[in-house]
This record gives structure tokens, C-alpha cells and sequence, in this order.
């Protein structure tokens, strides 16, 4: 089952100039990311020509050491950043060259993104910080707050919707933000460590509810430096000063409910 | 738009106590406004309106009794004449009060131009000849109503009891008791029987032209056609509707000045407080971001927010105004209620509501376009090199300062454009606190000071049934009077110019009477005069020019040597020796004694002891005090005051809050390593405290400045005079200063302390997002 946003592959391709059409099957394409962040004094390389490509339903994990420029890549997959160098397709759409709002449209419905410290709105309840995006994408009060009640039902977080994100536990707000990210039923789902301030049993939980979407056919991208994290991914991509040190599938490609169950019986 | 909507609720539910203020204090600017708005027109409409409806008359020339009339009604540009009226100097007396009276001579019809409005009872009736019609505003000071007996005394001795036939409005001559004498209408027969000497009565006529603006030409032309020795006074109606206004207007602009004040101060505190906003939300504007908030709709949120949050101030000011306006004592409540009886009111009310909107709309501006900008990534958030200590805080190291106050003086300006633009922020508040203590202190000055601002006679006397001798020596004998000075007042014309100013002879060369001065010097000889800044201004003259006018028909040539304050009569008023006035047969009678009283003595007092001690033949009179109308500014200089105060406690959160945004993460590490939760609140306290002393310092000092400034110009306008304005007493700044740092320290209080007991880890670990 795939889920692709409302833009479709084709079109934007055959329009770009250089003639370069991205794979068919490829949700995500990146040729050439280069990314330099500029201190005071120093220029950090955090992503030096980073080619990558993530297919529709594949569950892949960047792992690597703190400042590898993991997180770094991340936000340039997602728009939250820009590459100084690189282009970019997202669901066959070039992407790399997007103003900020085009950006922040094309993020309601085709990417999802959830962080370490699970960023929810601090003012909003735990259904506001869901059904905003939501009611953003153009969905009606009403269907924002069924498809919130269905996310909810599922992330066993029914009687949390009223609460405040400070009254909410680390693994709640975690959920909350992955119902968040997962409300508009986007193309791509971005993780930035999102088991990285949580507590094992909770870590446990939300690999779980990663799994579970992955079955349904998610593509999901997750950045971790936890190796027993990324080894529920069916890829997984060493990320060593910024540079791809490696890339290994762990199971077949085709991603299956039964390996992603084998890999958590391993872990447990 | 729902999404937008949704999240400007949340965030509204968050910030109550801040939305709340900030409605308050959007609400408390209109009223100031709408408030300053109704007085500045009731200061304008009240003539306009008694004008329009009575057809009234441009000009207005008092002349001698034989002089023909009969060419100024064919003058060029002339559509109508009043008139002529006889008219004749009286006393009205009611009870124990006795003021000037002018009587007219008028028929059984009120005439067609210039026709007395009947506001109660009715016009005057032959059947009924010793009746009067009054002034309204001559009847409401003397509180006097229709069918009440009133006295009449003619200046040669008649005396007629007379019964008030009605009550009529005006627009002939300003209101009652800023214009005197006040104005009464009677039957031409009760005149002679009050006046019966022809010689004491003069004639008055009003004409109506075409051409209002052409009101001061056709003065000059009928001095011209007249000559000028039957003309004995000319008004025209800039003058009354000038004189008509005046309390009003000052009032008026007043709140007018504060109010636009006030606005740009809140506007400034608005932007101060999204801007705070900003960055203590630079998270979740990034977390909006990511879920797909365009930059756009970042900016127009904050928009979108602060400007509701000003639309509803707005609308509970401007219905609190119009409900509960009408209602308020005094001048204001009659202002409001006749504004809103005029038709343009709604007009005026909505563009008024529409500035204080849209002003801090546009304040919210710069700060939305900041929210704008914020990056997407929540975790891209740069840590500020660490700036080294700052000068202040290295002194306060050396004086081996407690650690709060070395590190506070470091947390208030290691980030000197934020600190100089939250000094300035709170400045402004302060500065115009400043000038109201200014504008409150002139008002006591007048009160405590009269002799400095031109009220050195509190009481005048003017003999009535007794004989000069007599009355001075009844005078001297009283212990309280210091000083009597013999004084007559005329009024005069200026050749070559169109108005009347008043020539006031006062005290002797030998005795000279203390006026108070404010440039040159006192009267040392006949030929010199002081002259207040109306009577300048409408000379066209300065200290130490020779001026020629006309007085009694006798040409006189003066020297202003001085310029005095002159709270009466706008300051119209040419002051000489009582000699100058002198004709062939010596120094003019004298038609009065200015009394100067001794240091401490009751005015009231004495007065009735005046009036006891010569059997009601003197006629005693307490001198108008200028304070005690605008007793009025000192209810709206209170209220300035607390909307000052307001605007200043909304810049002081916001001043606290993005202080503590700004220090979180270095105070989880000071008390990781090891000050006590107290010492931190003081790191925080000291250095709230320390931007409100510099902000209460700067603001103080630019205030006594503008204060000065402000009052003299009002002083000059009204023709008072520059030189009224008073300092607040320094201990009363210095009072309001440490009032103002202490407010300062406790708002800081709260946050400071809640910000203490976090857990110091949670401290550590918020601040890395």
C-alpha cells in the first residue's frame, strides 16, 4: 500500500533541466548533499556528498557517533535546512530549491517528523498539538478530530487528549508527537532519535508503533546512534564525518511484518 | 485559518494574566483618547452650536451713547445688525454675592440676529416690567433660577429688586465668570429706572457679515466710520469662541497629549511584549514550522493575535467610554453627554477606536516579522559565545559586592541594545509620570504661590455706599491686609488694530503693586507698562517697544517694560501706574483696592470681616484663582498617572520575562554550582531593579525637561504666559523613582522565584532546544 502525497512522481521530473529522472520507486532521492556549518572561527563539514536513496515503504536508520551529521541530514531531507550544495526529490519532486513555504506546505501532507525531545506545542493540549496539523492540511474540525480519536485509540493515549504536554510523561509526549507526525498520512516519516530521551520499556514501545506503521507500508527514516535502535530498520546507513561509510540491508528489501517481529524477539 | 484560530486560543488560555493586561491597557488608552476627543469638541461646539442656532453676530462694538449707527448697517459684507442696544454698567446681587452685571435694553420680541436663546421661562414681557432675563451662565454661577428675585444696583445708586423672567444662551460674549461682566436683558423702561443718567449708559451693536474672516476688517472700518473716540470696545467672535473653550481645551489637550502619548508608549510596550513573546517561543514557532506553518502565517499569527487582543480593548474602552462617559463629574460628563448627542460622534468615536487598533498593529509588526524568520529546525538554536563581564559588574566585583549584585548588574546589560531598548521602553512611561507631577505642581503653585504667578491680590474692594477716605482707612485698620493698592481698569483700543485689550492701573510709582514678572522689570514711571503675553501677542509688540492705545478717549503712549503672568482675561490685560491714566483733572477715580493679605491669612476669612466691619458697604470680592477651575486636570492628571503606570507593569513582565529566557541556562549552571535558590531570585531582582533605576533616571530627567517645556507653551498659548511651570518637588521624584524601582523589584519577584525551583536539570536540559 503506498501512500504518496498529492504531487505525482512524474511531472516534476520530466520539467527538471538536468535530464536526471529519479527512480520510479525511490520516495526519496538525495544526489550530492553538501552541507558546511559556519562557526566563529571554524567551518564544520557536517555532510560531505551524501547520495542517498530511501524506497517507497522502506524502513532505514542512519546511525553514527554524535556529530556525525546525522541530525544534519535529517533536516535537510525534511526542509528544516538547506543544502549548500545537492538536489533533493521527494515522492519524484525536486525538492532542493523550495522557498520556506513551499517547503512548509509540501511538509503538511508528505513529510512527518518527529524529534528527540518530542517537541510538542507547550501551549496546547496533546489533541491541539495533533488536529493542528491536521485542520493545516484542510481537513474539517470534525475529520481532524476522528482521525486525532483514531491515532489516539491506537497510541493508547484516549484519556491523555486534554492534558498539556508538561503534564504528559516522556514516552506519552513521544506518542503524541508521533500521532502528530502521522495525522496526515504523509509519504515520509522522518525520526530524528526519537527513542534518545526516553526510558527502555518506552523505547520498546515506540519501536513497536514504528514497526507496526512500516508493516502498513510507511517509509520511515530514522536517525539514532543506538545500534540495537537502528537494527529494527530493514537498512541501515553508517554515517562517519558526514560521509556514507556504509550501507547494508539487514533483511530483504521488501519489507515484511514477520522479520520486523524476528528483530524485536531478538532484541527482547 | 482554523488552525490559526486554534492556536491562538491555546495560547491565550496560557498567557491570561499577559492578555488580560494588555486588553486593560489597550481599553484605558481609548477612553483616554475618546475622553480627550469629547472635550477638545465640546471646547470647540458649545458657541459653534448657540452661533448657528441664534444667528449670532461677528462683531460687537460697545460705542459712546449719541454715536450714529446708522452707517454700519450699510458697511460692505455687513447681512445683518443687532441692535444697537442701550446698555449700562450694574451690580447683581443675590444673597450676599454681588457681581458685575452689563444690562441691554432689549424690546418685547427677541430680535432676528443674535436672538437670545430661551433656554428656561421665557422672553421678556411687557405686562411685567421689572423683569430680567438672564445669561445661562451668569444665572447657573450665581444659582439663580427663573421666577427668583434678584437686586439690581445702578453705579449711580438705584437699586430694584427684579424677578428672573428666563434664562436665555448666548453666543454675544464668552461664559460666565472667564467673561465679565455677565450679561442680563432687560425692558429699555427697567434700564431708565436703574440707569436713569443717560450719560452712564452706552450703546452696543452686533453685526453679522458675509464674510466671517473678514470680522477684524470690518472692526477697523467701523473705528474708521465711528472715529475712535465713540468707540469704546470692539469684540469679534474668534475672541469669544476662544474665551468660550478655554477650560475645555486645556483640559482637552492635556488628555489629548498624554493620551497620543500614552498610545505611542503602549504601542511600544506591545512591540516589546510580542517581541519577548518571540523569543520565549522560538521553539514552538520552529515546532509550527516543521508541521507545516508557512512563514507567512508565523507572521500572521502574531499579527492576528495582538491585534485582537487591541480590537478588544478597544471596544470595552469605547464602551465603557460611552456607557459610563456621561456619567463622570464635572466637565468631562457634560462633555461626553453633548458629544454624543452630536451627529459626527460616531464618526469620530470608530476613527479614534480605528487609530489605537491599527497603531499597535503596526507596533506588532517588526516583532511578527522576527516570528517570521525564526529557523524551522527547533534544535538549531546557536548559544551566544559567552560574553565577558561587563564593566559594571567588574566594578561591583572590585567593591567586593555580594555575588547577586555583581552577577545582576552582569544579567541587565551583558546585552546592551536589548537593555538600552527596554530602558528606553520603560522610559517613556516614567517621563510622562514626570510631567504630570510637573503639570500637578503648577497647579499647586497657583494654589500656594499665587504671588509668584500673578495673583499677589487675593481680594479686591470697591467701596459701595461709602466714601474713598473711608474705605482706605477701614482698609489699613484691618491687621490681615498687608497692602491695599488703589487700582481702575479700562478697557482700550489699539489704533491701527481691530480688538480691545484691558488697561488696568494699578498701585503708584512710590507703591508699585508686585505684579510678577517674568522678563524686565516693574513700573518705575508714568509712561511705563507690563503687559501679559495675550495683550503682547495681540499688540504685536515685545518688552522694551513703545506701544500707542486708546483708553477713555485719551490717547496714551507706553513703554512695556516687563512682561507679567497674567491668568485673567487671556492675558490681555496692559498693566500701568495709576498715574499714566492721569487726565487734566488728575489721577482717575479709583474704582478699586487690590488687597494683598498677610502671609497665612484666610481670604474668606478676612473677607467677611471686611464686609462685617464696613456694614455691607464695601463690596469685597475673592480673586478667581486659575487652580480652582482646573481642578478638573488633577482628577485626569491622577488617572494619566495610573494608565502610565499600567503601560510601565506590562513593559516590566515583558522586561522580566525575556530577561529570564535570556539567563535561564547561566542560572541552572549558577546553581549547579552552588548559589542558594535565594541568591539567584537576588540575580534576577537586582537586575530588573537595575533597568528600572537607569530607565527611572533617564525617564526623570527628560520628563523635567519636556514638563518645563510642555506647561510654558500652554502658559504662551492660553496668554498666560511662559515662565508658570513648576518642578515637582525632588523628593516627590525621588519618592516616585523608588516607588517605581520597587514596583520593579516585586514584579521581578515571582517569575525570579518560580524560576529557581525548577529542578536544575530540567533547567539544563529545556535550554539545549
Amino acid at each position: 500500500m503506498n501512500r504518496s502525497g498529492p504531487d505525482t512522481a512524474g511531472a516534476a521530473a520530466t520539467a527538471h533541466p538536468d535530464h536526471v529522472l529519479p527512480p520510479a520507486e525511490a520516495m526519496l532521492w538525495a544526489r550530492d548533499l553538501v552541507k558546511v556549518h559556519h562557526g566563529a572561527e571554524t567551518a564544520t563539514h557536517a555532510v560531505r556528498h551524501v547520495d542517498l536513496r530511501v524506497d517507497r515503504g522502506e524502513f532505514v536508520a542512519i546511525m553514527g557517533p554524535s556529530g556525525a551529521g546525522k541530525s544534519t541530514l535529517l533536516h535537510l531531507l525534511g526542509g528544516l535546512d538547506r543544502p549548500d550544495s545537492g538536489r533533493i526529490w521527494l515522492d519524484g519532486q525536486r525538492v532542493d530549491g523550495l522557498t520556506e513555504a513551499r517547503w512548509s506546505l509540501l511538509r503538511r501532507r508528505t513529510v512527518g517528523i518527529v524529534f528527540q525531545f518530542f517537541n510538542l506545542v507547550t501551549n496546547m493540549t496533546a489533541a491541539d498539538n495533533v488536529e493542528l496539523p491536521a485542520l493545516l492540511a484542510g481537513m474539517s474540525p470534525k475529520q481532524a478530530r476522528t482521525r486525532r480519536e483514531e491515532l489516539f485509540a491506537e497510541l493508547d493515549l484516549d484519556d491523555r487528549a486534554g492534558s498539556t504536554p508538561a503534564a504528559l510523561s516522556g514516552g506519552e509526549q513521544q506518542r503524541v508527537a508521533l500521532a502528530r507526525a502521522l495525522v496526515n498520512e504523509p509519504g515520509l516519516l522522518l525520526a530524528d532519535e526519537p527513542t534518545g530521551n526516553l526510558d527502555s520499556r518506552n523505547t520498546r514501545d515506540v519501536l513497536r508503533l514504528l514497526a507496526r506503521y512500516h508493516a502498513r507500508g510507511q517509509t520511515i527514516l530514522l536517525v539514532t546512534h543506538d545500534a540495537r535502535v537502528a537494527s529494527s530498520a530493514d537498512r541501515v546507513i553508517s554515517l562517519y564525518d558526514g560521509e556514507i561509510a556504509d550501507d547494508s540491508a539487514l533483511h530483504a528489501p521488501s519489507a515484511s511484518p514477520t522479520t520486523v517481529a524476528d528483530v524485536l524477539r531478538l532484541k527482547g | 485559518m482554523r488552525a490559526l484560530l486554534r492556536w491562538v486560543r491555546a495560547d491565550l488560555r496560557a498567557h491570561r494574566g499577559q492578555a488580560t493586561l494588555m486588553v486593560l491597557v489597550t481599553a484605558v488608552i481609548a477612553v483616554s483618547l475618546i475622553l480627550a476627543n469629547a472635550l477638545l469638541q465640546d471646547a470647540a461646539n458649545p458657541w459653534q452650536r448657540i452661533f448657528l442656532q441664534s444667528r449670532g453676530a461677528h462683531v460687537w462694538i460697545h460705542m459712546r451713547p449719541g454715536a450714529d449707527t446708522a452707517p454700519l448697517s450699510r458697511l460692505d459684507g455687513v447681512t445683518g445688525v443687532a441692535g444697537p442696544y442701550r446698555t449700562a454698567p450694574a451690580d447683581l446681587v443675590r444673597g450676599t454675592e454681588k457681581v458685575g452685571l452689563e444690562l441691554r435694553a432689549a424690546g418685547a420680541e427677541p430680535p432676528s440676529v443674535a436672538r437670545p436663546l430661551v433656554r428656561s421661562g421665557r422672553w421678556l414681557d411687557p405686562a411685567r416690567p421689572d423683569s430680567i432675563v438672564l445669561e445661562g451662565s451668569l444665572a447657573h454661577a450665581m444659582r439663580v433660577g427663573v421666577g427668583n428675585t434678584v437686586t439690581v444696583h445702578g453705579r449711580d445708586g438705584a437699586t430694584r429688586p427684579m424677578r428672573v423672567l428666563g434664562i436665555a444662551d448666548s453666543a454675544d460674549q464668552g461664559s460666565y465668570p472667564d467673561w465679565t461682566p455677565g450679561l442680563g436683558w432687560v425692558l429699555p423702561s427697567a434700564l431708565d429706572r436703574v440707569v436713569p443718567e443717560p450719560v452712564h449708559t452706552q450703546q452696543v451693536i452686533g453685526l453679522r457679515l458675509r464674510d466671517p474672516g473678514a470680522a477684524d476688517f470690518t472692526a477697523q472700518q467701523v473705528v474708521t466710520t465711528l472715529g475712535s473716540g465713540q468707540v469704546t470696545q470692539v469684540t469679534t467672535w474668534q475672541q469669544v469662541r476662544s474665551a468660550m473653550g478655554q477650560d475645555n481645551r486645556l483640559l482637552g489637550l492635556l488628555l489629548g497629549v498624554f493620551g497620543l502619548v500614552a498610545l505611542v508608549a503602549a504601542a511600544l510596550a506591545m512591540a516589546g511584549a510580542a517581541g519577548s513573546r518571540v523569543l520565549v517561543q522560538v521553539r514552538d514557532i520552529a515546532v509550527l514550522k516543521t508541521i507545516g506553518f508557512t512563514p507567512a502565517q508565523v507572521v500572521r499569527l502574531f499579527l492576528y493575535e495582538h491585534t485582537a487582543l487591541a480590537l478588544a480593548g478597544m471596544v470595552l474602552g469605547a464602551g465603557a467610554a460611552s456607557l459610563f462617559g456621561p456619567l463622570l463629574p464635572g466637565a468631562l460628563g457634560e462633555a461626553m453627554g453633548l458629544w454624543q448627542a452630536e451627529p459626527a460622534h460616531a464618526g469620530a468615536l470608530a476613527a479614534t477606536g480605528a487609530g489605537v487598533v491599527l497603531s499597535i498593529a503596526l507596533a506588532t509588526v517588526l516583532p511578527a516579522w522576527r516570528a517570521g524568520r525564526i529557523p524551522a529546525a527547533p534544535t538549531v538554536r546557536a548559544n551566544h559565545p559567552a560574553s565577558g563581564i561587563s564593566r559594571l559588574a567588574r566594578l561591583a566585583l572590585l567593591l567586593k559586592l555580594p555575588p547577586a549584585l555583581a552577577l545582576g548588574s552582569r544579567a541587565a546589560f551583558h546585552r546592551p541594545l536589548r537593555a538600552g531598548l527596554t530602558v528606553a521602553r520603560l522610559a517613556i512611561p516614567i517621563m510622562m509620570i514626570t510631567v504630570a507631577l510637573g503639570s500637578w505642581a503648577t497647579l499647586d503653585g497657583f494654589q500656594d504661590h499665587p504671588r509668584q504667578l500673578g495673583l499677589a491680590a487675593s481680594l479686591t474692594a470697591r467701596p459701595s455706599g461709602m466714601g474713598d477716605a473711608e474705605a482706605r482707612r477701614l482698609l489699613t485698620r484691618q491687621p490681615e491686609v498687608a497692602a491695599a493698592y488703589p487700582g481702575v481698569e479700562t478697557p482700550a483700543l489699539v489704533p491701527g488694530e481691530t480688538t480691545t485689550i484691558t488697561v488696568r492701573a494699578l498701585g503708584t510709582a512710590d507703591h508699585p503693586y508686585p505684579f510678577a514678572l517674568a522678563a524686565g522689570h516693574l513700573i518705575r514711571d508714568e509712561d511705563e507698562a507690563v503687559a501679559g503675553q495675550g495683550a503682547l501677542d495681540l499688540l504685536h509688540a515685545r518688552v522694551g517697544e513703545w506701544v500707542r492705545v486708546m483708553a477713555g478717549g485719551t490717547p496714551h503712549i507706553l513703554h512695556i517694560v516687563g512682561r507679567d503672568i497674567e491668568p485673567d482675561h487671556n492675558g490681555e490685560m496692559l498693566s500701568v501706574e495709576l498715574g499714566a491714566l492721569a487726565g487734566p483733572g488728575g489721577p482717575p477715580k479709583t474704582q478699586y483696592d487690590a488687597l494683598v493679605l498677610r502671609p497665612g491669612a484666610d481670604p474668606k476669612a478676612v473677607r467677611a470681616d471686611l464686609i462685617a466691619a464696613s456694614h455691607g458697604r464695601l463690596d469685597v470680592r475673592s480673586v478667581a484663582n486659575p487652580a480652582d477651575r482646573l481642578g478638573m486636570v488633577r482628577v485626569v492628571v491622577v488617572g494619566l498617572v495610573g494608565v502610565l503606570t499600567l503601560i510601565g507593569l506590562a513593559e516590566l513582565v515583558t522586561a522580566t520575562a525575556s530577561g529570564l529566557r535570556d539567563h535561564i541556562r547561566d542560572l541552572g549552571v549558577l546553581r549547579a554550582m552552588g548559589l542558594t535558590p535565594r541568591q539567584v531570585t537576588a540575580i534576577i531582582v537586582t537586575s530588573t531593579g537595575l533597568l528600572a533605576m537607569v530607565a527611572v533616571l533617564v525617564g526623570t530627567g527628560l520628563g523635567v525637561l519636556l514638563s518645563d517645556r510642555l506647561i510654558n507653551m500652554e502658559g504662551q498659548a492660553s496668554g498666560v504666559g511662559a515662565g508658570i511651570a513648576r518642578m515637582p518637588a525632588p523628593e516627590t521624584l525621588l519618592l516616585a523613582g523608588a516607588v517605581a524601582v520597587a514596583v520593579a523589584a516585586c514584579v521581578s519577584v515571582v517569575p525570579a522565584t518560580r524560576a529557581t525551583r525548577a529542578r536544575i536539570t530540567t533547567v539544563l536540559s529545556a535550554s539545549r532546544t
